[in-house]
């Protein structure tokens, strides 16, 4: 291949190099000079992990064939320092916390640096307006937009430097101003995630994929592929020593397809070669020969009798199903003044950290295997593969990367296995990047519930009955399934007192994508549909939506739905004060529509419609002659 | 990912026609590479593989504009931040700043110009409306047996679908020559997921000239996009409102005449809505821009089922 000579100056210092024309201008700086402070979330312009300052305007670099940065000046979050201490900036943000995973903090940081530089008094509107094209899936933003007001107001000498020092505090922790320990790391860039990470002598993998929900692998053909030069192991489930399966609550998932693919996105084979390049053109010489089965993509279907089996051991396709029964629902409906019944659907969800999945593996002299990966579950991991390798625990070590946002997303050892394999078989350190694609395509996501409600109440609003059936679509693995619908079904039916309930949460399996743990693990959704279900209820009963929940709470004493008595209950003091701050207006909420006093206050936020609110920054001159 | 051997950096017309000429058909045409890039990624384009890519933002003639008589005349290379930022167009295009406001974000807009904006096509294109109320035409250009062979087609006759255009093999986008607006109040109206880096679901540009007694409505030029599969001038709305009165009543027939437009694939009662009051707030928005004040118009926004 023809190669460039790009020069440039990177962080005040000369750079000239003869590269592949190909490269970004990312990965020139990540992959050829491992400056890695820049970050790729999506590799698609959308996230600003990757922003960096080309001749004094910052660019997604990602979006930047490397040569259109010839001869130009590149400033990364490696520069901010000053004199090897961190800048006005940094300070800021470390004292604000606006870093938690860190991930989007390099690009977010040239953003603020950006938006200073702009306007050196720039308010919080432009600000936020500035940092518009950077994405952060932890912090919720208000910590970076205080740190960058605050290292303003620093630098133009209206707040004292004093005020980016760590307040320490004698006593107790809570209220008062610590700094993450690793914070410096991550508003300097320095610290390495894994795919971030080098080693000499490294392979880097790609992973080949089902694009078929439901089919059998009926030949699976990697000679072509093997005898590739620059190929140094092919990998799939003929190379497992050990017993094949992995989970977080039952071994259902092979670590590369064993005879049959269950999603669009299964692995079915690795290839792990001297460049990504090289792995990617294997991986299309690799034969796979399907014969397609009925997919299942809908829960209801699932359950069917006859219904196609996509786990030979589970023929109901049932997951896990958790009821939960007490007193007597049927009288409970029955002795109930209204009955009120509804449907309700929650989607897959994404968790969309801002790091997608990466890990680099490699034996040590000793033979023991390493894997860094950001893994939720490093121990479980550890057993997994031990058994899966047919090696001793000891010669497993699982090394817990920083992790880039996880959610419950890493939680699952999607790709580990197959990391472990290609090193066992190439004796070479491998690491594997996920693209954003991928991570979207291959790792599980949240669970999509449909949820029917039924609840029963007298005319005071007090609750009588409840019964609460809940279908989850677990896709082609379990993962964290089992968990999920215990911690649906446990917090079901809210924090209600009721006497006669019955729930049953119930997991099955489709050719979706796996869904696990994200977020609240089940409760999410059965709680959005317990407190609309409450909102509909208080409708009907033309009472306040407040009131309704007021008189059902659990009280001290009480017992949960799973028989749990209740110490100690805050819960109305909280919900009070929740009211106050929101300047809850009292009154039937379908009778107020839009006339009611507790939106637009004063502090609530503006609609955030574009054309409706003023034109930002500058005015523009109407189209008057001038 | 975008894969090539070679990338070429012409800084002349001529040497780009060169280069076209050169590499056959393996080539790549690319200026801001902010839709190429993202293109050629998993379940769009995929992997690409060209023989050699050439960029075209660096011939400088292609970054120029200039007024001609009462037309603008820009390069396709201008960036949707020159747009934006830029006096002289924000004095006489100003529509083009208040889409270019919403466009992407800061760091994209740099890059973003306005050629590849309409030469991708896409229905959703927030160039492309203002750029068809200001009758904007194109100058293609490209070179055979050593002649450049220049041709202008009007931007509506361009574009021809989703992703799709007029535009030859071998041919370039040189410039985009429109009016100036000297004269004109504007608005332009975008509704998305967020506030950066999102695609119109709608898009409507406004410009509207009144009487000297600011009593009638002289010339009223409306484009939509997002809706169906190029971006359109809603003439027939239009035609109701030139040379007639500001009148609550005809601003309402006007909105309600552009509704039928909505030929999108997805969200259509939804579209129709944001429609009807996109056309009435760029009208009155476009008129306020001329510091008229209209005591007995009504200003209400109007829900769905309430209009037409
Ligand atoms: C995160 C993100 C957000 C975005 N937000 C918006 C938005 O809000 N609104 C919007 O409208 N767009 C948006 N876009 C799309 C994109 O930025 C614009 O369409 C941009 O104007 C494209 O211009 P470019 O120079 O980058 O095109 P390129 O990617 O360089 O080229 C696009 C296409 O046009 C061809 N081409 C370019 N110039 C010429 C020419 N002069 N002659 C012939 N062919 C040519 C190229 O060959 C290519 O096929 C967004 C993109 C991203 C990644
Ligand atoms: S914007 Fe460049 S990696 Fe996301
Ligand atoms: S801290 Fe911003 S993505 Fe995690």
């Amino acid at each position: 291949m023809a190669s460039f000579d790009i020069q440039m100056t990177v962080n005040g210092r000369p750079v000239k190099q003869s590269v592949s024309p190909h490269l970004r201008l990312l990965d020139f700086l990540r992959e050829e000079l491992h400056w890695t402070g820049s970050k790729e979330g999506c590799g698609a312009g959308e996230c600003g992990s990757c922003s960096v300052f080309v001749d004094g305007v910052l660019m997604k670099s990602c979006l930047m064939p490397v040569a259109k940065a010839q001869h130009s000046e590149i400033e990364t979050i490696e520069g901010l320092e000053e004199q090897g201490k961190l800048n006005v900036l940094q300070q800021a943000f470390q004292k604000t916390g606006a870093s938690q995973c860190g991930y989007c903090i390099p690009g977010m940081m040239m953003a603020a640096t950006a938006a200073l530089r702009a306007n050196p008094y720039a308010g919080r509107e432009e600000i936020k307006e500035r940092l518009g094209g950077n994405i952060c899936r932890c912090t919720g933003y208000q910590k970076m937009f205080e740190a960058t007001e605050l290292a303003r107001d620093v630098m133009n000498g209206k707040l004292t430097i004093e005020l980016l020092k760590e307040e320490k505090e004698e006593g107790p922790f809570i209220g008062s101003n610590s700094f993450r320990i690793d914070t410096s790391s991550k508003v300097t860039g320095a610290l390495k995630y894994a795919g971030d990470m080098v080693m000499p002598q490294m392979l880097h993998m790609q992973v080949l994929r089902s694009p078929y929900p439901h089919a059998e692998i009926l030949e699976l053909d990697t000679s072509e592929a093997e005898a590739m030069a620059g190929v140094e192991a092919v990998v799939t489930h003929r190379d497992v020593q050990g017993i094949d399966g992995f989970g977080v609550f039952t071994d259902d998932q092979p670590v590369l397809a064993r005879g049959k693919v269950r999603y669009v996105g299964d692995a079915i084979a690795a290839v792990a070669a001297e460049d990504v390049l090289t792995a990617k053109e294997a991986l299309k010489k690799i034969k796979v020969r399907y014969r397609e089965l009925v997919a299942i993509t809908k829960t209801e279907d699932a359950i069917k009798t006859g219904a196609v089996i996509i786990h030979d051991d589970v023929p109901d396709n049932i997951v896990m199903h958790i009821p939960i029964r007490k007193g007597n629902v049927d009288k409970g409906m029955a002795e109930a003044d209204f009955v009120i019944e509804e449907t309700y659907y929650t989607q897959p969800v994404e968790h969309a950290y801002l790091e997608p999945e990466a890990g680099l593996a490699y034996l040590d002299a000793d033979g023991t295997l390493v894997i860094q990966s950001p893994s939720q579950n490093i121990t479980h991991h550890r057993q997994k593969l031990a058994k899966i390798l047919d090696m001793p625990v000891n010669r497993v070590r699982m090394i817990m990367s920083p992790v880039g946002g996880g959610f419950g997303g890493k939680e699952d050892m999607h790709y580990q296995g197959i990391l472990a394999l290609a090193v066992l078989k190439s004796r070479r350190p491998v690491r594997y990047v996920f693209t954003r694609e991928e991570s979207i395509i291959a790792s599980a996501k949240r669970h999509p519930f449909s949820i029917k409600y039924q609840l029963g109440l007298n005319r005071e609003g007090l609750i009588q009955a409840s019964k609460i059936h809940m279908l989850a679509d677990a896709g082609a693995y379990n993962c964290s399934t089992e968990g999920v619908m215990r911690k649906a079904a446990i917090l079901a039916a809210g924090p209600y007192a009721i006497e006669n309930l019955m729930v049953d949460a119930i997991g099955v399996y489709t050719n979706n994508t796996p869904s696990g743990a994200m977020r609240s693990f089940g409760a999410m959704q059965s709680q959005f549909a317990t407190e609309c279900h409450l909102d509909l209820c208080a409708e009907k009963l033309e009472m306040d939506p407040v009131e309704l929940r007021r008189k059902n709470f659990f009280k001290e004493g009480d017992e949960t739905h799973t028989r749990q008595e209740l110490g100690s209950v805050s819960m109305l003091e909280v919900f009070n004060s929740a009211l106050d701050l929101a300047d809850w207006e009292t009154g039937i909420s379908n009778s107020r529509g839009a006339t009611r006093s507790d939106l637009a206050q004063s502090g609530n936020r503006p609609p955030c419609t574009l054309g409706a609110r003023q034109f930002p920054l500058e005015t523009i001159p109407t189209g008057q002659a001038a | 990912m975008l894969y090539y051997d070679q990338y070429h950096v012409p800084e002349t017309l001529d040497e780009a026609f060169d280069l076209i000429h050169t590499n056959g058909g393996n080539y790549k045409v690319l200026a801001g590479a902010t839709d190429l890039l993202p293109w050629a990624r998993e379940g769009r384009g995929g992997d690409v593989n060209y023989e050699s890519v050439i960029d075209i933002s660096k011939i400088n003639d292609l970054s120029k504009w200039q007024l001609q008589g009462n037309r603008i005349n820009l390069g396709a290379n201008v960036t949707i931040s020159q747009l934006l930022n830029n006096p002289f167009l924000r004095k006489h295009i100003p529509v083009m700043a208040k889409s270019a406001v919403w466009f992407a974000d800061d760091q994209i807009r740099e890059q973003a110009t306005l050629g590849g904006n309409l030469v991708n096509a896409s229905p959703a294109a927030d160039a492309t409306p203002p750029m068809l109320a200001m009758n904007a035409e194109l100058t293609l250009e490209r070179k055979q047996k050593g002649k450049i062979i220049q041709r202008k087609l009007p931007l509506d006759e361009f574009l021809t679908g989703p992703g799709k255009t007029r535009l030859e093999a071998g041919e370039l986008v040189t410039r985009v020559e429109c009016d100036s607006m000297l004269g004109y109040g504007s608005a332009f109206e975008k509704v998305g997921h967020r506030r950066s880096l999102v695609l119109s679901t709608v898009c409507l540009a406004a410009l509207v000239s009144l009487s000297d007694d600011g009593q009638e409505f002289e010339d009223v030029r409306l484009a939509l996009g997002g809706v169906g599969p190029v971006p359109i001038r809603l003439k027939e709305s239009e035609a109701c409102l030139i040379s007639q009165p500001i009148d609550s009543d005809l601003i309402d027939k006007s909105a309600v005449l552009a509704v039928k437009h909505v030929q999108s694939r997805t969200r259509q009662e939804y579209r129709r809505e944001v429609v009807y009051n996109f056309v009435k707030r760029g009208i009155l928005g476009a008129c306020k821009d001329l510091n008229t004040t209209f005591a007995d118009i009504d200003t209400d926004m109007k829900h769905r089922g309430n209009y037409g």
